[in-house]
Formats: C-alpha cells, sequence, structure tokens
C-alpha cells in the first residue's frame, strides 16, 4: 500500500542552487526504505521535504493521498532520528525519550509504560535517569531511536544516522535497526551515502545524484544490474569497459566476442560493460576467457584485491587467494557475470528494455 | 624554573593580598567597631532593630529584580530576533556601542528627557496630558537602569541562544512541538547559561547605582548603594557604612549561590 | 516564524531607537542656541567654542586617557603573570581557590569597591588623588585581564612548550618567543576590556579620588548635578564621534579577518 508520494518535487535554493531536479517516489508501508547517493546528491533534501523541514519549489508530497505539502512538521506522522541525535542536552535519556508524549499531556503512568518499552525496544532497558553526556555514541544512537519511535510514527526517517559511529558499531546497528523496522512494521526511510549499509538494510533503495534518482530497485536488482556507470561505479567496485553490441546475447569486448544475457539492443551499438571483480575467477591463463599480468595484490583480510592488466584495459579482481605479482593468469566468468549497459538509458527505459525479452521478469517480486 | 613561577606569582599575589583580602578584611573590622576603634555590634543592631534600614534593603533587591526583569523582558525577544537577522555582527555592534558612551552622559541626557518641559512631557502634551512629574521618582531610576542595562542582558542570551544546535529545534518540531512548546521546553531551558549570566551582570550592578539615585532619583537614598556611599563620603560614618557594606556582600554572596546552583533532578523508576 | 518576522524586525528596531534616542538627544541640544534641552532654540556652535576653550575639561580628558592606557598596561602585566602562575598550578583545588579570590573584585559591586579601597588608602597613609584612582584601576582590572588570558593558556598546545625546549631555548626563550606570542590574543582582549573598566569607572574613581584629581566622569557627575550644561553636550557629542570612529575600526578589522572568534563580541565590557 502506498503511503507516501512525491510527485514532481523540484527544489532550488534562495542563492540559485539547485538540490533536486523532478523527483518522483512512492512508498510503501511497512517497508525499509534507503535514498543512497554522495553528498550534495539531494538525499536529504528529500528527507527533510518529506519531514516537513523544508518546502519544495514546485511538486507536492502526499501521504495516504493526501496532500501534505505545506504542512508543518509538528503535525505530520512521522518522526526522524537526526544525523548527530539531536538529544536535548538539558534533559536525561527518560525525559528525552517521553517529549513527545509530555507534549500531549499523556498521563503520567501511560508515558512510564511507553517509554519503558521503546527502551525495551532499542535494548536501553536500566538506562532512563541516564544523562545524554554519559552514553556513548551507540547508546545515544539508540536513545534518538526510541525517542522517534514513541510517538508511533507511520514513518520513520532516518537521517544518515550511522556515520558517526565507528565501523563494528555501526555493523551492529545496522542488523539492530533492520530487527527494530521488522518488529514495529513501520515504513523506515534511511539517508546514508554508504552503499554497504543501503545493500545490508533495505528493502528497496533509491540512488541519487546530482539532484535525480538515478535508479531504484532491491538491493540484488541495483548490483546486478547497474542501470549506468554512475550506479556501476557507486555500488561497490566495477570493471567497466568499452564494448560493441554483436547481436541479442553477444557483446565484444577487450577485443573479443562474448555471450552474454543482454538483448534489445540494436547490432554495432557501442555500450559499457560491467564485470564485478567478484565475478571474475581465477584460472590458468590458457583456461580463462582473456589473460592479464598480476601488477598488484593488497590482503584485506576476507579477500585480496588484485590489480591486473590485459586485453587493452587495467582489471579490478577479487579473490579469496593470493597471487603472484608479475604472473600471468586467466579470468574466467559465466555469461550472467556481464552486464552490458547502454549509453544514456534512463531507468524505465531499461525496465522496457528488460521486460521485452525476459517476458515475466524478475525483477519485480512484489 | 620554580623560581620562575614564584616570580610569576608574585605580584599577582601581592595584588589579592593588598587589593582583595586586605579590603575585605579592613571593610568588616570597621563594620564591627566604633568611632573611637573599639570593637561593638552596635552598627549591626541599628542596621536590623531600626525599620528604616531593613525597608531600603528590601527595597534595593525590589528595584533591582525589578531592573533585572524588565531588561530580561525586553533583551530576549530583542535577542531571539538578533539570531534571525542578516548581519549580526553588525547589528550586535549597534546594540553595543552605546555601552561605550559614558553612563553618567546617559543618565544626564535622562534630565532633559524626562524634566518638566523635556521630551516626554512634551509628548504627553499632545494629549492633553501633563505635565507629569517624572524626574527624581523611582519610576525614573528603574527606567535609566534598565535601559542602561539592556545590552548586557542582550550579549549574554544572544551568545546562548546562538548556540543552541538547531537541529534541537527541528527534533522538537519534529516530535509535535508547537512553536510555544519548543520555546518552553527546548530554548528556554537551553538559553538559561545566558539568562543566568545576564542576570548576574545586571543585578548586583544595579545595587550600586547611587549616581543614577543621586541624579535621576531626586536625590534621596533609596538603595543600600546609595547609603554606603552616604556614610562614606557626606556623613564621614564610616563605620555604619562598612556594615552596610558587609551586609551588601552578605547577601550578593547569597544571591550568588541561589543563581549558581545546580538543580536536582528527580529519578524515575520504570 | 516567518509571518513573524517583520513584527520581530519592528521590534528590534524599536530597541535600538530607544537605546539611541538619549544620546541623540545629547547631540541635537548640543547644537542648540539657550540653556536647556526643552526646546531647540537656533542653531549655534557656542557650545563647542566654550568646549574648547574650557582648558580644564581639556586637560580632565587627556588625564582620563592617560590613566586608562597607563592602569591597563599594568594590569595587564600582573594579569599575564598570574594567569600563567594559575595555569601552572598542579592541585585543582589551589587552582580552584585562586580563580575564586580573583573573582571577588568582579563580582562586587563598585560602591564596595570604592568603599574598601577608601578605607585601605587611608589606613595605610596614602593620600588621595592620582597615585590612588591609579591604584584602584589596576586593582580592578587585573582579575578581568587574568580571565581573558587563561582560557588562551588552556587550550595553548602544550606540545609547542616542549617543542622549544626540545629545540634547545632557554626559559626566558619560551616566555617571550613561544608563550607570549600564543597568548596575545587573550592578552590584547584583556588589555582592551581593561582600558574600558577604566574609562567607563565612575563608582570607584568617586570614592578614591579626594579633592587633587578628577576623571571625565567624576566631572559630568559634579556638572549635572547643578544642573544642565549644554557645554556636556557638546563634549557627548565629540566622545560619541570617537567612539563611532574606533567602534568602526574594530569592526572593519575583524570582518577582514574573516569573522573569526566571537567577532564584535569582544567589544563589551
Amino acid at each position: 500500500m502506498e503511503i507516501i508520494k512525491l510527485d514532481h518535487i523540484t527544489k532550488q535554493y534562495d542563492d540559485g542552487f539547485v538540490a533536486l531536479r523532478d523527483i518522483n517516489l512512492s512508498i510503501e508501508s511497512g517497508k525499509f526504505y534507503s535514498l543512497l547517493g554522495p553528498s550534495g546528491s539531494g538525499k536529504t533534501t528529500i528527507l527533510r521535504i518529506i519531514a516537513g523541514f523544508a518546502e519544495p519549489s514546485t511538486g507536492k508530497v502526499y501521504f495516504n493521498g493526501q496532500d501534505i505539502t505545506g504542512l508543518d512538521a509538528s503535525k505530520r506522522h512521522f518522526n526522524t532520528v537526526f544525523q548527530n541525535y539531536a538529544l536535548f542536552p538539558h534533559l536525561n535519556v527518560y525525559e528525552n525519550v517521553a517529549f513527545g508524549l509530555k507534549l500531549k499531556r499523556t498521563p503520567e503512568a501511560t508515558v512510564r509504560e511507553k517509554v519503558k518499552d521503546a527502551l525495551h525496544t532499542v535494548r536501553l532497558d536500566g538506562f532512563a535517569n541516564r544523562e545524554i553526556s554519559e552514553l556513548s555514541g551507540g547508546q545515544q544512537q539508540r536513545v534518538a531511536i526510541a525517542r522517534a519511535i514513541i510517538n508511533e510514527p507511520k514513518v520513520l526517517l532516518l537521517d544518515e544516522c550511522l556515520s558517526a559511529l565507528d565501523k563494528r558499531l555501526r555493523k551492529e546497528m545496522q542488523f539492530e535497526l533492520r530487527a527494530i523496522q521488522k518488529k514495529l512494521g513501520i515504513t523506515f526511510i534511511f539517508v546514508t551515502h554508504d552503499q554497504e549499509e543501503a545493500l545490508a538494510m533495505s528493502d528497496e533503495i533509491f540512488v541519487l545524484n546530482d539532484g535525480q534518482i538515478q535508479q531504484s530497485g532491491s538491493p540484488v536488482a541495483i548490483y546486478d544490474e547497474p542501470v549506468n556507470d554512475f550506479v556501476a561505479r557507486f555500488i561497490g567496485d566495477s570493471n567497466i569497459l568499452p564494448g560493441e553490441m554483436i547481436k541479442d546475447f553477444e557483446v565484444k569486448f577487450a577485443g573479443k566476442n562474448f555471450e552474454c544475457a543482454d538483448a534489445g539492443i540494436t547490432p554495432g551499438e557501442k555500450v559499457e560493460v560491467v564485470l564485478r571483480p567478484e565475478d571474475l575467477d581465477i584460472t590458468a591463463p590458457e583456461k580463462g576467457k582473456v589473460t592479464v599480468q598480476v601488477l598488484s595484490q593488497l590482503f584485506l583480510g576476507d579477500h585480496f584485491e588484485i590489480k591486473a592488466t590485459g586485453a587493452g584495459t587495467e582489471w579490478l579482481i577479487h579473490s579469496t587467494n593470493g597471487v603472484k605479482i608479475g604472473q600471468e593468469i586467466g579470468l574466467f566468468f559465466d555469461p550472467e557475470d556481464i552486464h552490458v549497459m547502454r549509453l544514456g538509458e534512463t531507468e524505465a527505459e531499461f525496465d522496457a528494455r528488460l521486460e521485452s525479452y525476459e517476458g515475466d521478469g524478475e525483477g519485480d517480486d512484489e | 624554573m620554580k623560581q620562575k613561577h614564584l616570580s610569576f606569582l608574585i605580584p599577582y599575589l601581592l595584588w589579592i593580598i593588598l587589593f582583595v583580602i586586605a579590603p575585605l578584611v579592613l571593610i568588616l573590622g570597621y563594620s564591627l567597631t566604633d568611632a573611637a576603634g573599639h570593637f561593638t555590634l552596635h552598627n549591626f543592631v541599628l542596621f536590623f532593630s531600626g525599620g528604616t534600614f531593613i525597608k531600603m534593603m528590601l527595597n534595593s533587591f525590589w528595584y533591582a529584580l525589578l531592573i533585572t526583569f524588565f531588561c530580561l523582558l525586553i533583551s530576549y525577544p530583542a535577542a531571539m530576533v538578533l539570531t534571525k537577522l542578516k548581519n549580526q555582527q553588525f547589528w550586535l555592534m549597534l546594540v553595543i556601542l552605546p555601552t561605550w558612551i559614558n553612563l553618567l552622559l546617559k543618565a544626564y541626557a535622562f534630565i532633559g528627557i524626562f524634566a518638566r518641559n523635556g521630551m516626554v512631557n512634551q509628548f504627553l502634551h499632545l494629549f492633553g496630558i501633563g505635565p507629569v512629574p517624572i524626574l527624581f521618582t523611582d519610576f525614573a531610576f528603574i527606567f535609566v537602569a534598565t535601559y542602561i542595562e539592556i545590552p548586557f542582558m542582550i550579549m549574554p542570551v544572544y551568545n546562548a541562544l546562538k548556540e543552541i544546535d538547531p537541529a534541537l529545534i527541528r527534533a522538537s518540531s519534529d516530535l509535535g512541538a508547537s512553536f510555544w512548546q519548543t520555546f518552553r521546553y527546548v530554548i528556554w531551558p537551553l538559553s538559561w547559561p545566558g539568562v543566568e549570566s545576564g542576570i548576574q551582570a545586571i543585578f548586583i550592578p544595579s545595587l550600586s547605582l547611587f549616581m543614577l539615585t543621586r541624579l535621576i532619583g531626586g536625590n534621596r537614598v533609596i538603595t543600600l548603594g546609595t547609603a554606603v556611599e552616604e556614610y562614606f563620603l557626606t556623613t564621614m560614618n564610616w563605620n555604619m557604612g562598612a556594615t552596610i557594606g558587609v551586609i551588601l556582600i552578605f547577601l550578593m554572596t547569597i544571591v550568588m549561590i541561589l543563581t549558581s546552583g545546580k538543580r536536582h533532578k528527580k529519578e524515575i523508576d520504570l | 516564524m516567518r509571518k513573524n518576522s517583520l513584527l520581530g524586525r519592528i521590534y528590534f528596531g524599536l530597541v535600538l531607537v530607544i537605546l539611541y534616542l538619549p544620546i541623540f538627544y545629547l547631540v541635537y541640544f548640543s547644537f542648540s542656541s539657550g540653556k536647556s534641552m526643552d526646546h531647540f532654540q537656533h542653531f549655534t556652535w557656542a557650545h563647542y567654542q566654550t568646549l574648547f576653550a574650557d582648558h580644564r575639561l581639556l586637560a580632565i580628558f587627556l588625564e582620563t586617557l592617560m590613566l586608562a592606557l597607563l592602569s591597563s598596561l599594568i594590569a595587564t602585566v600582573i594579569g599575564t603573570l598570574g594567569a600563567i602562575a594559575i595555569n601552572e598550578m598542579r592541585k585543582p583545588a589551589k587552582q580552584r581557590l585562586y580563580l575564586s579570590l580573583n573573582n571577588i573584585l568582579i563580582v562586587s559591586p563598585d560602591v564596595i569597591i570604592g568603599a574598601s579601597f577608601l578605607i585601605l588608602f587611608t589606613a595605610l597613609g596614602f593620600t588621595l588623588g592620582f597615585a590612588s584612582v591609579l591604584l584602584s584601576h589596576i586593582a580592578f582590572s587585573v582579575p578581568i585581564v587574568v580571565l581573558m588570558v587563561l582560557p588562551k593558556l588552556k587550550e595553548m598546545d602544550n606540545s609547542l612548550i616542549d617543542a622549544a625546549r626540545d629545540l634547545g631555548a632557554s626559559g626566558w626563550q619560551v616566555f617571550s618567543k613561544v608563550l607570549i606570542p600564543a597568548l596575545t590574543p587573550g592578552i590584547m582582549s584583556g588589555m582592551f576590556m581593561a582600558l574600558t573598566y577604566s574609562l567607563d569607572d565612575f563608582a570607584v574613581t568617586f570614592f578614591v579620588t579626594g579633592n587633587g584629581f578628577t576623571t571625565l566622569s567624576v566631572e559630568i557627575y559634579s556638572r549635572a548635578r547643578q544642573g544642565i550644561d549644554l557645554e556636556i553636550n557638546a563634549l557627548s557629542t565629540i566622545i560619541f564621534l570617537f567612539v563611532m570612529l574606533l567602534v568602526g575600526i574594530y569592526y572593519f578589522i575583524s570582518k577582514r579577518q574573516g569573522k573569526k572568534a566571537k567577532g564584535v563580541g569582544g567589544l563589551i565590557k
């Protein structure tokens, strides 16, 4: 069920900076969404427009079909977890969490009950009387979540709220956020510039750049089928090679013709080919589809990151086994590992083309 | 090294002994002696037995309270508007600039403004009122004192307001607070340190504005500050003057402790 | 909020008008012939001519400036050394004790400072005059210098001094080449404050001045007690212009330095 809809939203600031160009998106209830993009891509602006802290220059915001474009933030059924938590420093944990309820003149007994529940949800039982300054970053994060969910919002907005935490805590909070979302069953809209975070938690991701939605879809779809080289480069590491479509299911790059899984492109059209580094398997030189020479190697704990050169380009390879520098190796990949991108193809055109040759596509599983 | 630190400390230590400790001891000594230098509690007895001194003391505090209150009432909204303006540094400078004009010149201006034929009475005359005697009234004293102290309240309140993270205001509104609720539960408590230093910057000095009571308040001895000046420089009864001074110091200390005391929070059992 | 902003601006404008009204009132009547601040008679420079012919008042003006410069300079030296000494103290309790003693004169009402200094000078057998006023001004300026320098000491990178030692600097070289330059902003604002304290003081001076020496504040007070004297208005105009010039220069310098720290916040006493 659609709960929030942004209809042709644009945002231009007083100084002339265009933050958003024609944003259309639809949010369904009970799902975990991520707005993913580099800084300045407009993701936070979208969140602020949904929350009611900023007004769009043109376009409308709908909540359950009702136009809420001009509605004050205090009257919307959304709550926000802020980037640096924005906890009230003059109030303790209990008072921070109870803030929203006290405003509504909720009876004291109910407030206590609900604060207790909320603190339990974020696993902060027994922290009620702590001062904010006594808490660690992760605990402050939890208080901020508890404070935001106590009003039982229909949608929880999270603004880069894990970015201040260290790497381990961030991982832990990813699991926990997802668990809280499942437990409450409400919609989460999560803003982040960290692709790993977005891939790990989301049901659906909106990739943003330069004030526009580049691609939206499930993490797997976005990772496997990036619509353009911005998305391909931004999400995960990738080898992007220039190529040419020979015919349906056959593409030429790195000086050779390869079987692939893409179709619906005019033969002879210039295209870009994406190969994920972890899809490249290292074999003996004679068994590989291409032969390359190893330039450098970094051990990253769970895998090796290898740079190699060959077939007129440089290659990035992820491998669980190390190689020797200067060694000749073969690279093997399956036809499904090759992802062909048309230059300048929009998301809609991409979806239509996919539809044309895949029939009852696997892309949309809703 | 040790020796160097000592030589740094010596002039400062000398200053503390000579100009902080010695004057305090001396003023206490004077308050506990009579004109001949004999120990006596007579001055304190006199202070607390006669109604005049007690009344004057209450009066001083009441006026200081009024002055501080009116300053806050006028300055707080002004400081809030100031945080929203462009070119804040410029406007702030305009607020501070009058503090650089000698206080006595400003007081002197009010002698003209409040005079029987002065600006205020000319203005009132347009409505057929007056002339009203304003100069040499308690109102005039409070008004001018408030006028003089306003910038000293705007400054600290402005600084405290500027330090509030705008995200907190947004968070409050996000949780459903109206403007007034945000003000009451977030902005006011967070700006309290600024208000507190404003109060300290105004309340205590306004106890010693004897020149204003002389020039504007009609030369009557209506505050403890004026009484100290009266006893030291006019009637030359230093012992009584010192007694009033000691009581003023004592009351001031209480005010300081009261305004800077930390409030305890109640614990909540879940 | 946006709807209220016009109302807010009007209110703020009104506060500014009230702040400046008395000053402009003085300036306005300084050009009026006649003897009162009731009705503007006709334009005249007469009061300015009287003012510039009044050698006594001009001498007082210069003496007041001299006093302010001298007292702030000496207070800055004592205060800076004091701040360094306090900062070097190891025990927090000792630091707190010194700081409380330091702050006594800042929070005391002026009449108490004036009265107790008067007793002190009398007890020491000191003749009241320029020297007693100078000592008093130094005395009440020292603590503010300490309070201005101390934060700079606290925020100073201690490795700076270690680095200087490491490079072979002697104690004196560390002091003059590293410590003092690092503290200069604090020292300057401390001296600036001391200057304004001295220029603005009336109450303390009034107690300890005796008959021989007068500052501008005391002189204005004694003239104002005798009633309206438009020569004072002329003096106000000149002081106002002088202050505007100083503050204007300060404003543009601080603006050119890139709005760092608290900007004009440092202007307030």
